[in-house]
């Protein structure tokens, strides 16, 4: 009664069904009404193939003729050998090296024998559809095609982009910038002349790209196993000298790159100006006027913006008050250049009225300079 | 009735409905009723768009379906089959580019207008799970703010002033939207964006945060409220009132409130100037207890018309109506009134309050805005909660602490 295909399908539903009801009586919480979830919904689309299965047979095999279990297609012996065994054993295989190794060996692993499995199954059921090889051929890409041109498309994306950024990472900046231009010149060049007609072979395209591909994946090979370049990180200041230097000023550490910080510059409460005279002030984003006090919200994430108008490197120092329990917070900037600015950001948990230091910018070494913050 | 009828019937029932869902009358949200200049500078640009884009669209349908009646296969022949003709094609380029190109350069100046900061108050808005906070400070439209005044649900601000909103949030993303004022901006944390309000008349403009931002954001909505100059100015004093001038009486049930206030509530919630016996003050320390790291500040709890979210209303059904139909003349006066609109001078309680919304929020918070704030599943956030939880209190002191809450007003 159950014709060739659909024998897969019920097994899943059956499968699924069973699964689902294992796992909702073992699993409970979220996680296992999740994954009873999932389970069902699997069950429900299997039982959905099964039942196309079932109705079209597997084909169009007239059900009434005699002998047909014996003469219909998918009666037939598989045609050819199929390489999907070996890879789905290859997988196995990397399940137990991935056991004992990395996990990512694993799930891949895991990954491939998943895909072998479902290769496999698809191929010898199509390759029993009917008589005609073409047909059984195109049957099976009908089937699996549209999986696989997007997981392989994917795949080969990653690929690309992830030898790419190894050699990008490994090259330095100034070579980084000449690779950027020449291959995106190459690019346009290269379309340029397939789409002016100059080029017309689809073979010379597609051999071009895969000489491209294959030699990007050489060279981002070599450029992972020689590592990436050192990068030198902003300089910072560490959290045991922090207090005292915010406290005390000093021209250590100066920011070279401070005011290349610009992410969050458009989103600040304020912008606060060391004047060169020696004065600090608030502008704050919305009023009209200077300000010598800034007002913001507890416990939101915040930030402000300075910039040293002064003629020495200075910087600014936010003092975030003494809460009980807790030593004063403090935070600053890195020693800005004159003309240059630099981003702070911070958060305050409660009230100005319960800390028992004041809450103010200021900047260490200048008397005077300081601006009040009111938590309210 | 044949299946072709039925299926024509049931087309036809669907597309009236969507038709007549554009009619509602009641609709405080509606963007085509601009209150404010910026509201209506959007109008100005929406209007005519929709205009246009209507005028196409219906030209499109029709000769779609003048082809589909005129053309229908009726076995005739098939008929000369033609490709190209350049005439119309560039016709059908250059229309469109020039309709484009005149609803662009609007657009374009109403974005740079709307991004234009000059305003005449700033008010802070911080949004997080699942209500705003606001806080005022410096002078707004001429009115000065010596203290920092801290509300939530219901922006209170004035007429004809350009109120510039500095919006960020404490925890996920939310946004920030009162339709008939302007649109909308996204609370982002870590970020503050900005986005101006001007209402042109006293009265109440509703809004809803319009980005999920997990279980209880149907219920986390609010208001902007606009009062001409002299109103918000008796606002602003009424908010920066001392605490003294409205303490309880000694011996009374608001003073048994008072403590009990102190003991289970103000952990979390704000009465500014309210002190303990030996006169210290009580500071909430709602970074403790709640994810946000926020709740209300109670200090003049009396004075918004909703609660928690601005989703319940203090008001009961009639006071409200009166409230949000009142011409824009007696507005301000009623609303600086509140729930004791409508109330003799020597009666003893409002009688516009809504008791029992208040009460059972006081039981049990939880169970009218759901929060995830069973002790069961706090493990993930060190036991603090996304909202109120439930503090078990029994019928007294919960006649306590209404008795004390009427009282800050
Ligand atoms: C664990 C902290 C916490 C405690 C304790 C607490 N609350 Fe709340 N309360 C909140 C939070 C958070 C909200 C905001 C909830 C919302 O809108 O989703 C809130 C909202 C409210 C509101 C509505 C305010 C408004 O403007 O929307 C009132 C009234 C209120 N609480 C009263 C009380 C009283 C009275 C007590 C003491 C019995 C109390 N709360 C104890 C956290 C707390
Ligand atoms: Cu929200």
């Amino acid at each position: 009664m159950f014709t060739t295909g659909s024998k897969m399908f019920v097994g899943a539903t059956v499968l699924s069904v069973v699964a689902a009801i294992v796992f909702a009586a073992a699993t409970g919480g979220a996680v296992g009404l999740m994954s009873t979830v999932g389970l069902v919904t699997a069950a429900v689309i299997f039982t959905f193939l099964a039942g196309i299965n079932l109705f079209t047979r597997d084909g169009n095999t007239p059900s009434m003729e005699q002998g047909i279990e014996h003469t219909a297609a998918a009666a037939q012996p598989p045609v050819g050998r199929s390489m999907w065994p070996l890879i789905a054993a290859l997988g196995v295989g990397g399940l137990a090296v991935g056991a004992v190794s990395k996990p990512v060996v694993f799930k891949v692993s895991l990954f491939v024998l998943f895909a072998a499995i479902v290769e496999w199954m698809v191929q010898s059921w199509s390759e029993r559809a009917s008589a005609d090889i073409r047909y059984n051929a195109n049957l099976r890409n009908r089937m699996l095609n549209g999986i696989e041109f997007p997981i392989l498309g994917t795949i080969g994306a990653g690929g690309v982009i992830y030898a790419f950024s190894r050699v990008m990472l490994a090259a330095n900046p100034d070579a980084g910038r000449w690779i950027f231009i020449f291959i995106g010149a190459a690019i346009i060049a290269g379309a340029f002349l397939f789409a002016s007609g100059r080029v017309s072979s689809k073979r010379t395209v597609a051999g071009v790209c895969a000489i491209s591909a294959v030699v990007l994946l050489g060279v981002g090979v070599a450029s992972a196993l020689q590592g990436q370049r050192t990068v030198h990180p902003h300089p910072t200041v560490d959290d045991a000298s922090q207090k005292a230097l915010c406290l005390e000023g000093g021209e250590e550490e100066v920011d070279e790159r401070a005011s290349q910080d610009v992410s969050l510059k458009s989103n600040v409460v304020a912008n606060i100006y060391l004047r060169e005279g020696g004065e600090l002030v608030a502008v704050i984003n919305g009023y009209p006027d200077e300000a010598h006090e800034i007002t913001v919200p507890r416990n939101a994430h915040i930030g402000v913006i300075f910039h040293n108008d002064s003629d020495e490197p200075e910087r600014l120092t936010g003092r975030f008050g003494s809460f009980p329990d807790k030593p004063e917070a403090v935070s600053c900037t890195t020693a800005v250049h004159p003309g240059k600015s630099a981003y702070l950001g911070f958060q305050i948990p409660k009230t100005n009225l319960a800390s028992s230091t004041p809450l103010e910018f200021i900047v260490p070494g200048l008397d005077g300079a300081s601006i009040p913050i009111v938590v309210p | 009735m044949t299946f072709l009828t039925r299926r024509r019937l049931a087309g036809s029932a669907v597309a009236a409905a969507t038709v007549l869902a554009g009619c509602a009358k009641d609709a405080p949200q509606d963007t085509f009723k601009p209150k404010g200049s910026n509201a209506r500078t959007i109008d100005d640009l929406q209007r005519p768009l929709f205009y246009v884009a209507g005028a196409v669209g219906l030209i499109v349908f029709a000769a779609i379906g003048y082809s589909i009646l005129r053309y229908k296969d009726r076995g005739q022949d098939m008929p000369k089959q033609t490709h190209g003709k350049t005439w119309l094609e560039v016709l059908l380029t250059v229309i469109p580019a020039l309709i484009l190109v005149g609803v662009g350069i609007p657009t374009v100046a109403a974005v740079f207008e709307l991004a234009d900061q000059k305003s005449e108050c700033v008010v802070n808005v911080t949004g997080q799970q699942w209500w705003w906070e606001y806080d005022y400070s410096g002078t707004c439209g001429g009115v000065e703010i010596t203290e920092p005044i801290v509300t939530s649900g219901e922006l209170v601000i004035p007429t004809n002033t350009s109120v510039l909103l500095r919006i960020t949030s404490r925890d996920v993303i939310h946004s920030y939207w009162i339709p008939a004022l302007n649109g909308k901006r996204d609370a982002v944390p870590g970020r503050l964006q900005t986005l101006r309000l001007e209402a042109d008349e006293p009265g109440i403009y509703v809004g809803q945060c319009t980005e999920f931002c997990g279980l209880s954001h149907a219920r986390m909505r609010q208001a902007a409220v606009a009062l001409n100059p002299a109103d918000f100015q008796a606002w602003v004093d009424n908010q920066l009132e001392a605490y003294a001038d409205n303490a309880p009486e000694a011996d009374t049930l608001a003073a048994k409130g008072e403590s009990t206030f102190i003991a289970s509530c103000s952990r979390c919630h704000q009465v500014n100037e309210l002190v303990k016996k030996d006169g210290t003050p009580v500071l909430a320390e709602p970074d403790l207890w709640v994810v946000s790291g926020a709740a209300p500040n109670l200090t003049n709890l009396m004075t918004r018309t909703a609660i928690g979210g601005w989703t319940f209303d203090l008001l009961t059904e009639d006071c409200r109506e009166q409230l949000w139909n009142a011409s824009p003349e007696e507005f301000g006066s009623l609303y600086l009134q509140g729930v004791w609109m409508n109330t003799d001078a020597d009666a003893d309680k409002p009688v516009c309050f809504d008791e029992a919304t208040l009460r059972d929020w006081l039981r049990d918070a939880p169970a009218m805005k759901p929060n995830y704030s069973d002790p069961a599943k706090l493990d993930s956030t060190g036991g603090r909660t996304r909202g109120m939880p439930n503090l078990h209190l029994n019928e007294t002191q919960i006649d306590e602490l209404i008795a004390y809450l009427l009282e800050r007003k």
